[in-house]
């Protein structure tokens, strides 16, 4: 009865799994390899990515993973804030949503 | 059949595997695929810490297959799960302390509960500002008959003190950085209730280690973070547990804020209940439809309450009409419902479903907004596209 993007699950899975690593990666940037260092003890990049917040709610974060354990050069913190609230600010749209490489099981 | 060791090797054999299997730091160079064996189709939320959302069109069924339940962690899951060697401590104030192995745990007389387990922050995506956290939609959420024995019947076995007022869960989440641990306590009266559990089966079968392998807490009627996986530790506590997971973590303002504001940690209480709530399964948000005849249906729940009626709207929210609720039902667990609907004309049209419970409460047009996006249950919407 539904002709829906369901009805293209295998498609969509497919190209979920392809496009997995293209859509982690942070977006280009001088400080991103320091994100990514700091980060990715705990957390991939999606989790990140699909973030969408104010500079004040992203220093929020950002201090409270500081307090956490995140490895962030005091002198980085500011570029740090910066490169994330400008890649992942609340008007940018939503990433492509990613799915268990696979066919449904029951 | 499997020994529990054999089980278990089974299980550890796919720690990496069931994960994302890739190694520190390696996921900013690597090409790596999302593999989690058994959860196929399942909505990837954060690859690590892992966390699977199930897609709107996975739910059909009352009891939901293991293989599309939702994954919550707040942490690295177990490295590793013996089952041997696993020991349940019940400890705290209490007169007769004392540990279980599996074993042990298994020859107690067990109980069976069905219930909707649902994350707190499920639907956060859809809050205005938008909130940090994991941007879960509407599939946080999923309904399975969970077994093992009574908490009661642990906590009465040790003897509470008069002192024991709340007790805390303690698992085996393994804690990275200096980040707190995952501890969280419920109050004494609904660990004494006789529908909370310390569960080792879900749908039948040994709980898979993704849902808390051997055993877990089930709070039924509760927000999933009060059912602690993994479970190592159990104690009685004279007052709430104090931890990042219990403030400020898990907690809902006293006083309503206007979206986008502050909250003050101290005038804030722990969530508990979940609220009533619906959600359309199908047709899921954007389809395009060749059929004006369609079956528009969801499930509906309402936490310790009861889902008395689902109404759909096909119009916006301009008229609204009883949906048909499914015969399978338990205390805890939702209701699936579903609406013929016979669409007027091509066109664009925007869905709706909203649900009651038999403590009066209905599914509100605006969630309350709060600053971590916890239990989001404004109306559901889809907007679909019906063809010539």
């Amino acid at each position: 009865m539904f002709e829906t993007r369901a009805g293209k699950a295998s498609v969509l899975v497919l190209l979920g799994t392809i496009s997995f690593a293209q859509s982690q990666d942070l977006p280009a940037g001088t400080i991103q390899a320091k994100v990514n260092t700091a980060c990715a003890e705990c957390h991939d990049a999606g989790i990140i990515r699909q973030q969408r917040l104010s500079e004040k709610v992203w220093t929020k974060e950002l201090d409270k993973m500081i307090k956490w354990g995140a490895l962030v050069d005091p002198a980085d913190r500011t570029a740090f804030i910066k490169y994330l609230s400008e890649s992942f600010p609340p008007d940018k749209p939503s990433d492509l949503v990613i799915r268990v490489a696979g066919r449904k099981t029951r | 059949m499997l020994s529990r060791r054999a089980l278990l090797r089974q299980f550890s054999g796919t720690v990496l595997g069931a994960g994302v299997s890739r190694p520190l730091l390696s996921w900013a160079t690597d090409t790596p695929a999302v593999s989690v064996p058994g959860k196929e189709g399942m909505i990837v939320r954060s690859g690590r810490f892992l966390d699977l959302e199930m897609p709107p069109e996975f739910l059909e069924t009352w009891l939901t297959p293991i293989g599309h339940f939702f994954v919550r962690n707040h942490m690295h899951e177990p490295s590793t799960l013996d089952a041997d060697t696993w020991r349940l401590s019940i400890g705290g104030e209490v007169e007769r302390p004392y540990t279980l192995a599996l074993e042990d745990l298994s020859k107690l007389k067990s109980h069976t509960v069905t219930n909707t387990l649902e994350c707190a922050g499920n639907g956060r995506g859809f809050q205005r500002p938008r909130v940090p956290g994991v941007q879960w939609l509407r599939g946080a959420v999923g309904t399975a008959r969970f077994s093992g024995p009574r908490l009661h019947d642990l906590l009465q076995h040790a003897g509470i003190k008069t002192t024991g007022k709340h007790v805390m869960f303690h698992g085996l989440d393994e804690v990275p950085g200096r980040v707190p641990p995952f501890i969280r306590s419920i109050p004494i009266e609904k660990a004494m209730n006789l529908d909370t559990l310390i569960a080792t089966q879900m749908n039948g079968a040994p709980l898979a280690r993704h849902h808390g392998f051997p055993a877990r807490a089930l709070v039924p009627g509760w927000i999933g973070a009060a059912s602690c996986k993994w479970l190592t530790e159990i104690k009685v506590l004279n007052k709430e547990f104090e931890g990042n997971f219990m403030k400020p973590g898990y907690r809902m303002p006293n006083q309503s804020i206007s979206p986008g504001g502050e909250v003050n940690p101290d005038d804030t209480h722990p969530i508990t209940i979940l609220a009533v709530k619906s959600v359309i399964a199908q047709p899921v948000e954007g389809s395009f439809l060749k059929s004006r005849t369609l079956r528009i249906h969801g499930a509906a729940w309402a936490g310790e309450a009861g889902v008395t009626r689902v109404d759909v709207s096909t119009d916006s929210g301009t008229t609204w009409q009883a949906a048909r609720l499914g015969t399978e039902q338990a205390r805890y667990a939702w209701r699936l419902w579903d609406y013929i609907w016979q669409a007027p004309k091509p066109g664009q049209y925007t869905i709706m479903s909203r649900a009651t419970d038999n403590q009066g409460h209905i599914q509100p047009q605006t969630a309350v907004w709060n600053p971590s996006g916890y239990l989001y249950n404004a109306i559901d919407q889809v907007d679909i596209h019906v063809r010539d």
